[in-house]
């Protein structure tokens, strides 16, 4: 079993404008371990992509406070490579678009990142676990020829990170809003990806502004995250009970101080 | 002691009886000695924001034969069904010419032959229509003292699926310029793909002086892609023309990947209306190199569209410029000119320019221009990295990317990956340096 813990973590970002910064998260404490999904919601704009990229390492958002272990090792200090060869998955909101480096080839060089020198994957072994996450995700051998996500439609993108986490296998995956920009039939797909990785050697962070994914991804624990804070916690209700309250319903019922981005609209 | 003047005359007679001695036709040696006397007068070819001048491009002023070793020519991969032109210094070492080719009238042959076999192509254009021995010095020097080259000649109508290969091995186990011409002509309604690879071996400290000039007829349609990689002592002048005529297609992709500095200098000119050329150049610089390339495009005819696109990677010390130089005539109406020209350090002890150059006269046209001067994009950097791809692999794919639109010009898969794993492998030897 391996875990994940994020204790007392504060984060700054830099503000395009002028040489400021601002404080996004604010003390997050958060534990997983493999074997369990979790899911984060949260109105926009309170710091759930920025939890992610932290995790992975993205030199975007500085720890002011605070750490995240695996396994109980810090990794805060860790380049964003060795986070992914020792466990770690972010499937992005944006993925880059690459020319000239083909779909198949970079799923290549990223397993045997993983792998020892000597101990490269052979072609076969590769063909034949690329084969069977295609079909598993509905995808055309054609798009591990083309080139990584370029000229992809967002659906596709989306289709691939999840390709990519089911290739690369890794312990933990955090998912940022996989759901967004999918229809209910691409939804599906990913969703069966996510789900056919479940397991007693995966945890999952998903992170997700509606209700509708976690239909298809069941998460052990939800929490809701506002004004860059974990502020409740709970089973797969919690978010049912949010889809039908909104977020400032529970923001008043916990008294928070805190405006909601998408409050005076 | 000698006068300069006895110097001079010394060189020219011996010039003569080289060249003489070498069985060269009549009108080609006076040729040679015309181009003597003009080279004393002329200036160096003009690479704006650059400075060539003290690099040892025309240091060996003497014509000399010499015999190679074919066996440098022995790690040319080995493969059936290719059109092939091997060339190891002055050595031809192979030619392969399909019988149906040669049936239909298509030449494939070392230059010094093609001057002897067929002067009424040779004598009318080499060096005379597409491009001339007086445009500058270095031009001069290269007809004064050319050693070595081959001649291409697809007559009217003729298409050829498979690619025309020119393997140009420049031999520096002896002391001794290589002065290679390529002379490419390509009839009316004819198609085809040319592509030339330059190598070094040997690690003697030489000059090289490469030219091509390709003719394309009306309605012709040619590719023309090098994979430039000469060596590590060789101080290189690349000098690359086509001329187009009415509603022909001449499109060239070139890889500077040499690892010493190198004078490149291409141009299309677009002369019959409706002529199209796509101009694409990716160079790799590393260690103390320094690359200055001219990629000039004069579209002279009427509705012509001749684009450039230029991409560099500076590693290390190196430097490159990029001038895009976008020339339109007056009288090209309707004319199309777009250029972009990018250049990535990975050092910030590199120097490099990219620098679009404008010339219109005339006013009915389209012109653009991109240029940037940049680092690698650090969100695909990311991207990479977060799948555990470690940095300096992470670098190079990104690059490759980068590098993408040239490379996937190359007709030939197998050129493409040579042409990828010459980049791959200067990328890894500048990133060792810290």
């Amino acid at each position: 079993m391996a875990t994940l813990e994020v204790k007392d973590l504060h984060v700054e970002v830099e503000e395009e404008q002028e040489n400021q910064t601002r404080e996004i998260l604010k003390g997050v404490n958060l534990t997983m371990k493999t074997g369990e999904i979790h899911a984060i919601m949260g109105p926009n704009g309170t710091g759930k992509s920025t939890l992610s990229q932290t995790i992975m390492g993205n030199s975007a958002y500085h720890i002011t406070k605070g750490d995240i272990l695996l396994n109980g090792e810090s990794i805060v200090d860790m380049p964003v490579d060795e986070r992914a060869r020792k466990g770690l998955f972010l499937a992005m909101q944006y993925p880059a678009e690459i020319q000239g480096v083909t779909n198949a080839e970079f799923l290549r060089a990223a397993i045997n990142a993983r792998r020892a020198e000597d101990d490269q994957i052979s072609v076969m072994a590769f063909l034949k676990e690329l084969d069977k996450n295609l079909a598993l995700l509905d995808m055309s051998q054609e798009m591990t020829e083309r080139y990584l996500n370029e000229g992809f439609s967002g659906g596709e993108k989306k289709r691939n990170e999840i390709l990519q986490l089911l290739m690369i296998k890794p312990s933990f995956a955090l998912l940022d809003e996989i759901d967004s920009g999918l229809d209910i039939d691409a939804l599906q797909v990913v969703s069966k990806g996510v789900n056919s990785m479940r397991g007693d050697n995966f945890g999952a962070l998903i992170i997700t502004h509606y209700q509708r994914l976690l239909n298809y991804i069941v998460p052990d624990v939800v929490h809701v995250m506002m004004d860059g804070q974990i502020v409740k916690s709970g089973n797969a209700d919690l978010a049912k009970k949010l889809e039908s309250e909104g977020y400032a319903g529970l923001r008043d019922e916990l008294g928070l101080d805190v405006s909601l981005v998408d409050d005076n609209r | 002691m000698k006068s300069a003047v006895q110097d001079y005359e010394a060189m020219k007679t011996a010039v003569e009886k080289a060249a003489n001695e070498h069985g060269e036709p009549h009108w080609f040696v006076a040729r040679r000695l015309a181009a003597i006397d003009a080279m004393q007068d002329l200036a160096l070819p003009e690479v704006q924001r650059y400075d060539y001048h003290r690099w040892p491009l025309m240091d060996n002023l003497t014509l000399n034969w010499h015999r190679s070793d074919k066996t440098l020519a022995s790690d040319i991969p080995v493969a059936k069904d290719r059109i092939r032109f091997v060339q190891v210094g002055q050595t031809t070492v192979e030619v392969d010419l399909p019988d149906e080719l040669d049936d239909q009238g298509v030449i494939l042959t070392d230059i010094f032959s093609a001057f002897r076999e067929h002067p009424r192509l040779t004598e009318k254009y080499f060096m005379d229509k597409v491009t001339k021995a007086n445009e500058n010095k270095l031009t001069a020097y290269h007809e004064a003292f050319l050693n070595s080259g081959v001649f291409l000649y697809v007559p009217k109508g003729v298409e050829i699926k498979q690619p025309i290969e020119a393997y140009l091995i420049q031999d520096s186990t002896v002391k001794q310029p290589m002065v290679s011409h390529v002379l490419v002509i390509a009839e009316e309604d004819s198609k085809f793909s040319f592509i030339q690879h330059l190598n070094t071996k040997g690690d003697e400290t030489n000059s090289a002086s490469c030219m091509v000039e390709v003719l394309s007829r009306a309605n012709s349609t040619v590719h023309f892609s090098s994979v430039d990689e000469l060596g590590a002592h060789t101080y290189s002048f690349l000098h690359r023309r086509a001329l187009l005529s009415r509603n022909s297609r001449f499109d060239w992709a070139i890889g500077v990947v040499n690892d010493q500095n190198t004078l490149g200098d291409f141009t299309s000119q677009l002369k019959g209306e409706g002529a199209h050329s796509e101009s694409k150049v990716i160079a790799v610089t590393t260690g103390n190199q320094s690359n200055g390339i001219n990629n000039r495009v004069v579209n002279i005819g009427k509705h012509t569209v001749a684009n450039i696109s230029q991409r560099g990677v500076l590693l290390e010390k190196s430097e490159l410029v990029f001038n895009g130089i976008g020339d339109i005539i007056h009288g090209a109406s309707g004319a199309n000119a777009e250029q972009e020209n990018r250049v990535l350090m990975m050092s910030d002890q590199a120097h490099g320019d990219a620098n679009p150059i404008l010339l219109i006269d005339e006013n009915d046209v389209i012109a653009g221009h991109a240029a940037s001067v940049g680092q690698v994009d650090q969100n695909q950097l990311y991207y990479l990295m977060s799948r555990g791809i470690d940095k300096e692999l992470a670098q190079r794919l990104v690059i490759r990317g980068f590098l993408g639109p040239v490379l996937e010009d190359i007709p030939l898969p197998e050129v493409r990956q040579e042409m990828i794993d010459v980049i791959e492998r200067k990328l890894e030897d500048g990133q060792h340096f810290k």
